[in-house]
């Protein structure tokens, strides 16, 4: 792609916004429309497909901070070229899952095929097949970001124009700039009465050295400013490099599960033409597959039979699960022998957390739920466990806290399971005497009391990002030295905000320092991090007891300095969400056989129905079984019983405050 | 001639031999007539009668507040139309029943519960009697108890009663205080009771009598427990009932009180409550036979220990709950609802649908109801009706508790066995038969946290 920066370049020119109408695109689009119902009109619209060589194709992305417009702008492009109709429908139309609706974010990357006429020639038929791919503006889903920006050759950068430059644009730009893609900068929201486009310019320049001239101003609430939009992108952005008369090879960007059409991978074709029919086959399994259905995203899924060069669609081959369809592989003319395209940036693993039924009964709901989820979310992985608190269950690998978050929520929305989930840990990396390591993504496997001598362990850590007004700094770097920070950079954006850089073990950001960061500086603070490398750190295994017995779920890795603290937190609150037993509890923390902290619930007294019921025995009954179905919620430990509620409580325990 | 029949008393010193059996043949466990054998038909009837003067503020049950009124305080109700046209309708249901057996087994025990029975006139009562002795029959000398409130008889309503065959009173005292009696909206005052305990106490011809008392009330102090048990002893009663308030939800102390905190006591001083009542009873020579009631031996309500044997009962009345056939049916509380009920059973358009209360739900009633009395459970008879490996569950999940007191295990001849001796027999499950043979909760741990254990025997039985 390097070769393609010169290209870019010398696509930028200035438009004037009046060059254009779109009145034949919304005719063109209704055509597209209603061929949906019509399959055999794929090979009508496969004819149009192919009025759009690469040189009049756009791929771009829109990279944002949170709130700052990029789903709404998403809308407004959407409606100006006609591919949805204004003011139908819901907003945020890319934001599909309802977890993304609830929570104002985009998890999973969508994508949308415009039609544009943009007037420089003398026909008025679209003459721009432009594909838009919506992105997740939240750090944990910058696999997601990436994945989408490989199909791109630029991205609008919005930023709003009130609040400025935030911690998520930084890291959404770096993302952007390393994939070597042009970057229009969008100052959005420019009607806000305390709009400041021009300080956003100074911000921009002093930032990333982006030229106040190139910012667009919009409005993507008014429409002001939108007209600009579209010609940027087509004057902007380069074409999609690739062969045309070459074998077909794509990219694929994403996949998913549909019950009733089977696997759907979003594809880029970088060389050739996909037909329907056409066999294909992947690089990384070697297998081959028949083409049975392809199309467009427009916005739903629309068969045109054909793709061509530079083109994003869908494709649908028969693949069973999406196992098979590895986000990153290479899709290539069957019996050709091709040279991959370069893949994504894996995944990494970076929060982990195990999740339990939480009726015991229902794990196969679970396991079910689970393998759902994760057919369309492969950035998740999956080991099963077993506790002995808590029964058998899975060990699931996040992105990052957000990405836990959703998963959590988007498994009991979508798909009805009940959850019960353990301490959030990161992968510690503990090494013996004798030299021999292992990665511990589990604290319930780190032996209490390890026969060998634990000679080092690591932590994984990461640089944050925080920008704040200047006058939270204060108390921002008194809360990242207690979460054991180190300034890596200090400097003020403008005049009022100030940008901070830790590095910080990622231990001390998983659990309540957002909310923390938040709360002292009024909600004004952004906060976005990336991984950074492991260092070595002083840390030990907390075992929490009940009567002596360890309870597996509630183990946890702590800084040695902050055990102490931890444990009596864990201990106080479990004494809280306990109820009293027929027996005296102890509830203890401990580092090995070292107890440091200890509380003890004493005895429940009396539960005794001494009433007079006459021959009326029902309602007491009920009443028993009653208590008995909520002894069945409680999960057991030797013979002490936690509330599934006191699991969950923990997991708030901060391990800084 | 009151003696109890059934070998309840559990008080026996370790060594002592078993109690003597009854002359009678015990009645057949009900429990051990799970699928296959017909549940023997029912020797005892309730009767409820559910007028009250006003409804007092802990109160849930069905009942009809009269609302206080007219001249005689002890008579004045009596002539209230409302009582004559709901034994009308009683009355009416006893007729339409149709007895369980054709043999004619007689009714062994007739209770009136209420609501405040002592308010209906005592020859509506003797109506409802009358209707029983001709439907079911009387047997020669059956228990008839009724329920009655201080300042709602004098000496001559009570002879009149016992006249016409009531041979037990449950006298509702409930407190000794004037405060606590006015704080908890009873319709009597101190100075009922003592009047009401003469009466009874004088009363020729009437030998068995229940003191009923409420513990944990709002503002009780263990001062004033101790009073209400002391009094309770003076007044010589041949049984006492302890009833531990329960606030429940839509009543007047649902709204005000939350268990636990002021006024009420709180669950320590509510369980030194159970505790104290246990021990100056028991050294009056009241035996603990049920998790609420004391009696002198003998003097089991035999009525209640129908319920707790799990046998089957008629019922009558507003809102009355019968086990018949295996069926447990609740009556409708409201009045109105009572009498379409009574004429859709007079025409035939009603009746005990042959419910399949199963397995689970019978074994879940005799534990229930068996882990409530002293006697306890007879593990020999649960296990030929439920099975040996149901048996063993229930034991290994008690096991815990027999260490730490809250369940005793006993032999046949109801002595105790050591913990150590119960986990031996739990290793042969063959051996459980023949050596532990009954379980029961301690006295008053146990009791007091029967709910618990008895929920975990839930547990076991329906997981
Ligand atoms: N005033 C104003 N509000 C806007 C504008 N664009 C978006 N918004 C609002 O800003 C909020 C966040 O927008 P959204 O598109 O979800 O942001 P995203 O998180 O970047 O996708 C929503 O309430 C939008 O209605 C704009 O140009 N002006
Ligand atoms: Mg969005």
């Amino acid at each position: 792609m390097a070769g393609a920066a010169a290209l870019r370049r010398s696509a930028r020119r200035a438009i004037r916004p009046d060059e254009y109408t779109f009145s034949r695109t919304l005719q063109h689009a209704e055509r597209l429309l209603s061929s949906q119902a019509s399959p055999d009109r794929g090979g009508v619209l496969g004819s149009e497909l192919g009025l759009y060589p690469p040189e009049r194709i756009r791929n771009f992305s829109i990279i944002a901070h949170v709130d700052h417009g990029k789903s709404t702008l998403a809308d407004r492009l959407l409606e100006l070229t006609g591919t949805i109709k204004k003011g139908h429908g819901q907003p945020q139309y890319l934001d599909k899952l309802q977890v993304e609706r609830e929570r104002g974010i985009t998890v999973k990357a969508q994508t949308a095929t415009m039609f544009y006429r943009h007037a420089h020639d003398e026909s008025d038929a679209p003459n721009y097949l432009i594909n838009l791919i919506d992105t997740p503006g939240h750090v944990d889903f910058s696999y997601e970001v990436s994945r989408s920006l490989a199909a791109c050759q630029g991205a609008l950068l919005v930023v709003d124009a009130a609040q400025g430059v935030q911690a998520q644009t930084i890291a959404n730009f770096y993302l952007a700039f390393e994939s070597n893609l042009s970057i229009i900068p969008v100052i959005n929201k420019i009607d806000q009465p305390t709009a400041d486009p021009d300080n956003v310019k100074v911000q921009l320049k002093r930032l990333f050295d982006i030229d106040p001239s190139e910012a667009l101003l919009t409005s993507a609430k008014t429409g002001q400013g939108l007209s600009q939009v579209l010609p940027a992108v087509i004057e902007r952005i380069p074409s999609p490099p690739g062969k045309c008369d070459s074998p077909v090879r794509m990219l694929l960007l994403d996949s998913y599960y549909d019950e009733y059409k089977g696997v759907i991978c979003h594809v880029a074709i970088v060389d050739g033409a996909l037909h329907k029919g056409d066999k294909i086959a992947s690089a990384a399994t070697g297998r081959t597959y028949e083409v049975l259905d392809v199309g467009i995203m427009h916005p739903e899924l629309t068969p045109t039979g054909v793709l061509y060069t530079g083109q994003v669609g869908y494709v649908i081959s028969g693949m069973r699960s999406t196992k098979e369809a590895r986000i990153g592989d290479t899709l290539h003319q069957a019996k050709s022998t091709v040279e991959p395209l370069p893949g994504f940036k894996p995944a990494r693993h970076m929060v982990f957390s195990g999740l339990y039924p939480a009726d015991g009964s229902d794990f196969d709901t679970l396991s079910h739920a689970i393998e759902k989820l994760t057919c369309n979310d492969a950035s998740v992985s999956v080991t099963k466990e077993t506790s002995t608190a808590l029964g058998m269950g899975f060990r699931c690998g996040f992105l990052g806290l957000l990405h836990m978050d959703v998963f959590h929520q988007r498994l009991e929305q979508e798909h009805g399971a009940q959850v019960i989930s353990t301490i959030p840990t990161v992968p510690y990396i503990f090494e013996y005497g004798d030299g021999s390591k292992v990665q511990v993504e589990n604290p319930a496997t780190l032996a209490s009391n390890p026969g060998q001598r634990i000679a080092a362990c690591w932590e994984p850590t990461v640089i944050a990002t925080i920008i704040i007004p200047s006058e939270y700094v204060g108390p921002v770097i008194m809360l990242c030295s207690e979460r054991r920070g180190e300034q890596r950079e200090y400097t003020f954006i403008d005049a009022q905000r100030a940008l901070l850089k830790y590095q910080l073990p990622l231990r001390e950001i998983i659990v309540d320092f957002y909310n923390e960061l938040k709360s002292i500086t009024s909600g004004y603070a952004t906060f976005d991090y990336e991984d950074s490398e492991y260092q070595q750190s002083d840390l030990v295994k907390m075992d929490i007891l009940l009567n002596g017995q360890p309870v597996d779920a509630m183990a946890t890795i702590v800084h040695n300095q902050k055990a102490q603290r931890v444990g009596r937190e864990l201990v106080e609150k479990l004494k809280k969400f306990i109820e009293r037993q027929m027996f005296e509890i102890t509830i203890q923390a401990a580092i090995g056989s070292k107890v440091i902290a200890r509380e003890t619930l004493s005895a429940m007294r009396k539960n005794v129905l001494a009433k007079c019921y006459g021959g009326d025995i029902t309602r007491k009954k009920k009443l028993l079984e009653k208590q008995k179905e909520g002894k069945k919620r409680m999960k057991r430990v030797g013979s002490v019983d936690i509330p599934q509620e006191a699991f969950h409580e923990i997991l708030k325990v901060s391990n800084s405050k | 001639m009151l003696r109890s029949a059934f070998p309840l008393v559990s008080h026996l010193p370790p060594r002592k031999p078993p109690p003597v059996r009854p002359a009678r043949p015990p009645p057949v466990r009900p429990y051990a007539s799970s699928a296959a054998r017909p549940s023997p038909p029912p020797a005892s009837a309730y009767v409820h009668l559910p007028f009250c003067r006003k409804r007092c503020l802990y109160c849930d049950f069905p009942i009809v507040a009269l609302g206080s009124s007219s001249s005689s305080p002890v008579n004045g109700e009596g002539n209230d139309p409302r009582i004559a046209d709901y034994v009308r309708l009683l009355l009416r249901e006893v007729a339409a029943t149709r007895p369980v057996s054709n043999d004619g087994v007689p009714l062994e025990t007739v209770f009136f519960g209420g609501g405040t029975p002592s308010l209906v006139p005592p020859r509506l009562v003797a109506a409802v009697l009358d209707a029983l002795r001709g439907k079911f029959g009387l047997s020669a000398s059956p228990e008839v108890s009724i329920e009655m409130d201080p300042g709602t008889f004098d000496a001559a309503k009570l002879r009149e009663l016992v006249g016409l065959g009531v041979n037990r009173v449950s006298l509702g005292v409930q407190a000794f205080q004037e405060d606590l009696l006015r704080a908890c909206g009873r319709a009597h005052g101190l100075r009922e009771v003592h009047e009401a305990v003469g009466i009874v106490t004088a009363c020729e011809g009437l030998q068995n009598w229940s003191m009923d008392l409420i513990s944990s009330l709002p503002h009780q102090t263990e001062e004033m427990w101790e009073e209400s048990l002391r009094c309770t002893v003076d007044a010589r009663p041949t049984h006492v009932s302890v009833y531990d308030l329960q606030i429940e939800q839509g009543t007047k102390f649902g709204q005000l009180y939350t268990p636990g905190v002021h006024p009420l006591p709180s669950e320590t001083d509510s369980a030194n409550f159970y505790k104290i009542a246990s021990k100056r009873l028991s050294e009056a020579g009241y035996n603990h036979y049920e998790i609420s009631s004391y009696c002198k031996t003998g003097y089991e309500c035999k009525h209640n220990v129908t319920y707790w044997q799990n046998r089957s009962f008629y019922a009558f009345g507003l809102g009355s709950a019968s086990y018949i056939n295996g069926v447990r049916f609740s009556r409708p509380r409201r009045m109105k609802e009572y009498a379409d009920w009574v004429q859709k059973l007079e025409i035939g358009a009603w009746s005990h649908e042959p419910d399949s209360a199963g397995m689970k739900d019978m074994a879940m009633d005799v534990v229930m109801l068996s882990l409530r009395t002293a006697w306890g459970l007879d593990l020999r008879s649960f296990s030929k009706s439920f099975g040996k490996s149901l048996t063993v569950s229930l034991c290994n999940t008690f096991r815990p508790f027999v260490e730490s007191g809250l369940v005793i295990v006993m032999d046949m001849e109801r002595r105790a066995l050591q913990p150590s001796d119960f986990k031996l027999d739990l290793q042969y499950e063959g051996e459980i038969e023949s050596k532990v043979a009954f379980i029961r909760l301690s006295d008053p741990d146990g009791f007091l946290l029967s709910n618990e254990l008895i929920s975990l025997a839930f547990g076991v039985i329906a997981p």
